[in-house]
């Protein structure tokens, strides 16, 4: 019988790994946690549960890295990755993240209309009124329902509050 | 009690809260046929719309959003076989058949009955159950309860998929990690807040429930693009063939949709079973009860097939508010936003729910069962309509459903720190999704953190530091017997089939 050839490191493992760096990490600062005098006589701290929830995390970190198997080096599951769509999802998270600043910047319409706009242009949409026609539009509509109908005050816009 | 039900009722009835039921089911029903979004998703989005109104209307607005998910996903699983959540995949396994035999009409009706009817006997069960229990309740003390809340995380990660328990128990704690940043109430420390106010009071329930349930999931369908099937459903809805279902069938079905009824909302009762499990047992039970020539016909288009498991999940959607109206303790991802939407409304779900705010426990199970006569009156028929909005293209449909998500964040804070924080917390459940760890029981230990370490602080206060309270007590030494029975059984399980497996692979070595 051929055997498959396998790698220690799986993905199970990785992430035991990185559970187990967080848990460690977590442990540290829980033992940066302010006391107050006579808390070490008191049953219970702000460290108590920190403290349990570091050990129940070290001992589930360990049991997924000790009884994870380890990974088939086959070429199925490179497929699978390849099918993964990172850069999309890579233009989508710098989208989201101008749309962050945007909102302070220019303010909700301009900002919401802009995200819109670059999303659907994104995901392959380019048709012109499909683009123009369900962005700036829309987001004025949903402008005017919160601020005029909702009464909730945005701001303009540190860009337009200089003006 | 009949005080309760009539001040429950008249909540219920008040028009305000009749179009919540009505909006609730309509979205959900929406929200749930699309491809990849389920109830959770779908309960998550209405969040931020909820905290505009008054604990009772937002409770009734996402009973209805999740009734109205679980019957969309129905419909996608009949039509096309691409269930909206995992729930209604057993509905697939018949539904799309008939559908194929060009009874999608038939089968979209039988449906919307057999969910009717699990709605309506689980809403006369909810009736008698809760506050039944809700008054046993009342005598726990917080020992029980911390114990209590232990079997309802260990359940939750007992309950994962195959595989992933360990992992589910990893998600919990970390839930409960996060649970911890901030502002400590007991004593007033600052702990991992790393000296940063917007720390101080805390991860935010909101932009984590959205952050990992609504915009983690559409960036997880732009990372993994699933084929779009809104155009084939929209088609298959154009020609649904007769909707009229015949009294022999009625009578076939009857028996099965009852019990079904019954055993899912047992299942669903139990915390972390839920609609999946009673779904494929009432399935797996209905199919050795059928005759044989019936048996024969499930997979290929069995009506009993198909009544089973939308009863079964309907009933057991009931069900899991059992736990979560009178104990405070959610049974699964779904009641967990919903417990914390409560909580977020200054409301503590739990016995004194029952005592202090009767209008919300009651309208919420009157308006559950409101929820299924409008899915059944005016959704079924409205269904070919609501195909319709399906007919939006992705390009357009994910951009608004990212906007949503961040805009419903953004409204409740006005902070832009929020956006960032909810997008890094979007990318990180996408990682933690590819790694298949169960993000549920991250929200679920995020939202019971803080009553857990209040019960347990009081616990270990009473008992001077001695551990004893986990046992002193039937209550809690029944509860603490049980959450252990549930965290060990599985290890031992996989230890076992592991043991089986390689035994299994000598003997074929040997051959």
């Amino acid at each position: 019988m051929q055997s498959t050839p396998t790698s220690l490191l799986s993905r199970d493992r990785v992430s035991g790994l990185i559970f187990l760096l967080v848990c460690l990490i977590y442990g540290y600062q829980a033992t940066q946690i302010q006391l107050f005098p006579g808390d070490e006589y008191e049953a219970f701290t702000a460290r108590t549960l920190p403290y349990l929830l570091t050990a129940a995390g070290i001992v589930m970190s360990l049991l997924l890295i000790v009884m994870s198997p380890a990974a088939p080096c086959n070429e199925s599951a490179c497929e699978n990755e390849s099918r993964l769509d990172w850069r999309l999802l890579s233009a989508f998270v710098l989208l989201m993240a101008a749309y962050g600043l945007g909102l302070t910047w220019l303010g909700f319409v301009l900002a919401t209309s802009l995200f819109l706009l670059g999303g659907f242009w994104l995901l392959g949409e380019r048709r012109k009124a499909v683009l123009l026609g369900a962005s700036f539009p829309f987001v004025t509509l949903f402008w005017l329902l919160l601020t005029k109908v909702l009464d909730i005050y945005l701001e303009p816009g540190y860009l337009f509050l200089s003006l | 009690m009949l005080d309760g039900i009539l001040a429950g009722l008249s909540t219920a009835v008040m028009p305000t809260n009749l179009m919540m039921v009505m909006v609730g089911c309509f979205v959900g029903t929406f929200i749930g046929m699309l491809p990849g979004l389920g109830p959770i998703s779908a309960i998550a989005l209405m969040i931020p719309i909820t905290y505009g109104l008054d604990p009772s209307s937002g409770m009734i607005l996402m009973a209805g959003v999740y009734y109205g998910a679980i019957f969309g996903g129905s419909t996608s699983s009949i039509l096309i076989n691409a269930p909206g959540c995992s729930s209604t995949v057993v509905t697939a396994f018949d539904g799309y058949p008939m559908a194929k035999k060009g009874q999608a009409g038939k089968a979209l009706a039988l449906a919307a009955y057999s969910s009717f009817t699990g709605g309506t006997l689980s809403a006369i069960m909810l009736l008698i159950a809760a506050p039944a229990l809700a008054k046993v309740s009342l005598s726990f003390q917080s020992s029980d309860y911390f114990a209590l809340m232990l079997v309802g995380l260990s359940a939750v990660a007992a309950f994962a998929g195959k595989g992933q328990v360990l992992k589910a128990w990893m998600m919990t704690i970390l839930g409960l990690m996060l649970s911890t940043v901030g502002i400590d109430k007991g004593i007033g420390v600052e702990r991992f807040t790393f000296g940063l106010t917007d720390l101080m009071d805390g991860f935010s329930f909101l932009l984590l429930a959205m952050a990992t349930f609504a915009l983690g999931e559409i960036l997880f369908s732009i990372l993994k693009p699933e084929p779009d099937t809104s155009a084939e459903e929209s088609s298959a809805l154009s020609d649904i063939g007769s909707m009229k279902v015949t009294k022999e069938e009625i009578k076939e079905v009857a028996p099965v949709a009852i019990r079904s009824s019954f055993l899912g909302f047992f299942v669903g009762v139990l915390p972390g079973a839920g609609a999946t499990i009673a779904a494929f047992l009432s399935y797996g039970l209905e199919r050795n009860l059928a005759p044989k020539d019936k048996r024969d016909e499930f997979g290929k288009g069995s009506i009993r097939g198909l009544v089973a498991p939308e009863a079964a999940n309907n009933a057991a959607s009931s069900g899991s508010f059992v736990p979560l109206l009178t104990l405070g303790i959610p049974g699964s991802g779904t009641t967990a936003i919903m417990l914390g939407a409560l909580i977020s409304y200054g409301i503590q779900p739990g016995p004194r729910l029952f005592v202090d705010n009767p209008e919300i426990f009651w309208s919420v199970i009157i308006s559950m069962y409101f929820g299924n006569v409008v899915l059944m009156v005016l959704n079924l028929p409205l269904i070919p309509y609501i195909s319709k909005l399906l007919a939006v293209p992705r390009t357009v449909l994910l951009p608004m459903i990212i906007f949503f998500s961040i805009t419903g964040v953004y409204l409740v804070s006005f902070n832009t720190v929020d956006v960032f924080i909810m997008i890094l917390v979007a990318v990180i459940a996408i990682f933690l999704r590819l790694a298949t760890f169960p993000l549920a029981p991250l929200l679920l230990g995020f939202i019971l953190g803080g009553l857990m370490e209040e019960n347990l602080r009081r616990s270990l206060m009473i008992s001077d530091g001695e551990l004893s309270f986990l046992w002193d007590r039937p209550i809690t030494l029944t509860f603490t017997v049980i959450s252990a029975l549930v965290l060990i059984a599985p290890i031992l399980l996989t230890a076992f089939n592991r043991r089986r497996a390689k035994r299994a692979l000598f003997v074929d070595d040997c051959d």
